[in-house]
């Protein structure tokens, strides 16, 4: 077990030769000809270029532009107010509480959807039977298949005070101390919104968990087995190791989308009660829509943004070190 | 986790570029004369997208389509809450429709002061001929400036619904005063019915209660020197007095701070299905809660202004509401053929078929409700708003957006018991300082 582990700790198995360092090449200019043709040869991306600059990087340019401006939509007028937006969203309670709901979404998120769905997914992987792994599987993702507005609807319900069945569950079990106003109190409000989000992504990321088990060699299990390892030992020291760029890329998507999070929460609280279930996302949407304040909006764009772009460098990051390789 | 966020950063932005590149539009006066070419394209933004109210504008379209087979009409049918937002990116991007739905107060009052709406005193204005054929107060609640700016399609107002069954059975009358009313609570609740269903999760139905409280406990100049940021003080005391019996009403009528997370569909439900005694609405939900499909039948149904507060410092006539219409973009490139279709809209015939079920919406026309089509409930509705010493308009549209924002979510955190009353209007005045 230990000679196992130690050749995937090492990065590679019996038979895979191990990565060479290419030696630092000096850096030539090309000849003029052919650079000529490479400007040339840029011609065929051009268009895809000027779409991809227009659509995507103009708005990220522009956006900055925005929030460092005070706009009325009505009259078009534009004042230039440098950085006092950004100086507002350090005094705005509001912009704390939605970080801090982010936070927990991505926390929680990653507890359940990251390491829950690994979890069951090398579950169901180790059912003997594949007409039963393929049941489960199909079980768990048909959550995942619904639309979030759908979803929320149902929560909604599951969760009204008068006729939701939640509260109705807990009194028929004699637990009504436990009953809540679960989207009406500022308690609780964002954190049934979280439990409802991890019910509809839990197995999607359990397939995609699952097919990154599905890529082991069986081979590695049958000689952690002769040699004496139990599931729990083979799950730590074999299937772990070797769906860790499955579970680093779940991590990084996973923070990516709560810092996005939007339909769920406007479906089923709109941000309220208070306030108390604000995100970034409806905030912004809060400010620039409602309120008119659309430098405002953009300067809360502007932190969802640096926050995201964090996430996705952590992940450029991840995929570009050494992998561990079956 | 959804891509939707995304998108939206980018349309805020793309919004954002194209406003920024646009000058602000042209004062722009209707020509009562000028010559109407019924030929090209109208895009018009209704409030009716609700599946009971959507055939209205989708069957007069169709209509006047086939009358001038050379137009085209393509409807914007939104909801109560979603119009809001999907108004203000129209606006932003420059994409306002040729015809729009709009608010009295402050609402409207945005699209005149970026000049996007068309000035329509010589076509609806109350010596003009079309203006003529609107009640004298609808038409004047569109006046901003001395100048009128829209056309009113409907009337509106707040009262409380109730079922008569219920209050018979109990031995309840029409509560007189807000005492009266909270006594039959506790009468209902003894029963093991719910008083007065009420659903607060949009925020906008617990304001509306507010607005009509601060009717009855704030003088109404006070009101609308608090209305404008630049002269709001919020140091009447009646507008603590308001909150303290919007409480009693909250303990006393509904489920409590529950009611944070109900939808408002769902406790007009609760009245239709008779799992409530009460339900605080609008006189064009009216035909919605009690109709043949329900429950609760349309005879079972009655009405009453909510009841005012004994000695209040306000006025006790006054009722909460406002007409509500649509006004013409100063972008649009056919503003005759606009204004063309609305006088369709407003035809007497059409106004009877409004107001009438299944739509409900008292029409602005005079003579375009006929009783005998009509739910009595209905045209009692009407009687009541021309008896009305005042309407006061609802308090999210009146006032500035940020101020109407405190309000909503003041009111949310107060039904929750995390703010007191003098902390909901601590709140609101210091809202009123930062947009003024």
């Amino acid at each position: 077990m230990a000679a196992i582990s130690q050749i995937i700790q090492n990065g590679s198995v019996a038979g895979a030769a191990a990565p060479r360092r290419a030696a630092p090449r000096r850096r030539r200019w090309p000849e003029p000809g052919r650079l000529a043709s490479r400007i040339l040869a840029l011609r065929w991306i051009a268009l895809a270029l000027i779409i991809v600059g227009w659509f995507v990087y103009y708005p990220i340019i522009d956006n900055f532009l925005v929030s460092t401006t005070n706009q009325d939509i009505f009259t078009g007028e534009v004042m230039h107010v440098g950085l006092e937006n950004y100086r507002r969203l350090a005094d705005d309670p509001v912009v704390l509480t939605a970080l801090w709901n982010n936070t927990a979404y991505a926390l929680l998120s990653i507890l359940f959807q990251v390491f829950g769905a690994f979890c069951l997914a090398s579950i169901v992987e180790g059912l003997r039977s594949s007409r039963w792994r393929n049941f489960w599987r199909a079980v768990y993702f048909v959550p995942s298949a619904i639309s979030t507005t759908v979803t929320g609807l149902l929560f909604y319900f599951i969760y009204q005070p008068n006729i939701g069945i939640l509260d109705g569950l807990l009194t028929g079990l004699g637990l009504e101390q436990w009953s809540r106003i679960w989207l009406g109190d500022e308690s609780t409000a964002i954190y049934a919104i979280i439990a409802m989000s991890q019910w509809q992504g839990f197995g999607y990321s359990t397939l995609l968990f699952t097919i990154a088990i599905q890529k082991i060699p069986r081979e590695l299990y049958d000689a952690a087995r002769m040699d004496g390892a139990g599931p729990l030992r083979q799950l730590w020291n074999i299937t772990f190791p070797l769906t860790r760029e499955m579970t680093g890329m779940m991590i990084i998507v996973t923070i990516t989308g709560a810092f996005q999070v939007f339909n769920e929460v406007m479906v089923m609280t709109g941000g309220g009660p208070n306030n108390s279930s604000q995100v970034l996302g409806t905030w912004l949407y809060q400010q620039g829509f409602i309120q008119n304040d659309m430098g405002y909006a953009a300067a809360i764009a502007s932190v969802v943004f640096a926050v995201t772009m964090l996430a996705a460098s952590a992940q450029l990051w991840f995929t570009r070190r050494r992998r561990v390789q079956a | 986790m959804k891509r939707s966020f995304r998108s939206m950063t980018a349309i805020i932005a793309a919004a954002s570029a194209m406003g920024l590149g646009m000058a602000a539009a042209q004062t722009e006066i209707a020509d009562p004369s000028a010559p109407v070419e019924h030929k090209g394209q109208l895009v018009i933004m209704t409030k009716f997208g609700m599946q009971r109210l959507a055939p209205y504008f989708q069957t007069l379209a169709q209509q006047y389509q086939e009358m001038h087979p050379g137009v085209t009409i393509d409807l914007i049918q939104e909801d109560d809450d979603s119009v809001k937002g999907k108004t203000k990116t129209l606006v932003a991007s420059n994409s306002i429709p040729d015809v729009y739905f709009s608010w009295t107060g402050t609402w409207g009052g945005n699209f005149v002061r970026g000049k996007r709406a068309v000035d329509l005193t010589p076509v609806v204005g109350p010596d003009s001929e079309w203006g003529k054929t609107f009640a004298p107060a609808a038409v004047d609640a569109f006046v901003y400036g001395g100048k009128n700016y829209g056309i009113p399609l409907y009337l509106d107002a707040k009262f409380m619904g109730y079922n008569k069954t219920i209050f018979a059975d109990l031995g309840i009358s029409e509560p007189q005063d807000l005492d009266a009313m909270l006594a039959a609570c506790d009468t209902i609740k003894q029963a093991g019915i719910t008083p007065i269903s009420f659903g607060n999760k949009e925020a906008w139905p617990g304001i509306h209660y507010l607005g009509q409280l601060l009717a009855y406990n704030v003088p109404r100049e006070v009101l609308e020197r608090d209305f404008d940021p630049a002269t709001a003080e919020y140091s009447h005391p009646g507008y603590v007095a308001a909150l303290e019996q919007f409480a009693q009403i909250l303990n006393r009528c509904t489920i409590g701070a529950g009611v944070n997370g109900v939808s408002y569909q769902n406790a007009i439900q609760d009245l239709s299905d008779g799992r409530s005694a009460m339900y605080y609405q609008e006189i064009i939900e009216f035909d919605n809660a009690a109709s043949a499909k329900t429950k609760l039948q349309p005879q079972e149904f009655g009405f009453f202004p909510l009841p005012a507060p004994k000695n209040a410092a306000g006025d006790p006539k006054a009722l909460e509401g406002a007409p509500e219409g649509y006004m013409i973009s100063t972008a649009s490139p056919n503003v005759p053929l606009a204004l063309d279709f609305m006088k369709f809209v407003t035809s007497q015939e059409n106004a009877k078929v409004l107001s009438a079920p299944p739509y409900g919406q008292p029409s602005a026309v005079v003579g375009g409700s006929d009783p005998a089509q009509m739910s009595p409930a209905v045209v009692e509705g009407l009687q009541s708003i021309a008896e009305a010493s005042y309407l006061m308009q609802w308090l999210d549209t009146v006032n500035h957006p940020r101020v109407a924002s405190a309000w909503l979510s003041g009111l949310q955190a107060f039904i929750g018991g995390n703010l007191s009353a003098e902390e909901v209007v601590s709140q609101v005045r210091d809202a009123a300082a930062a947009a003024s």
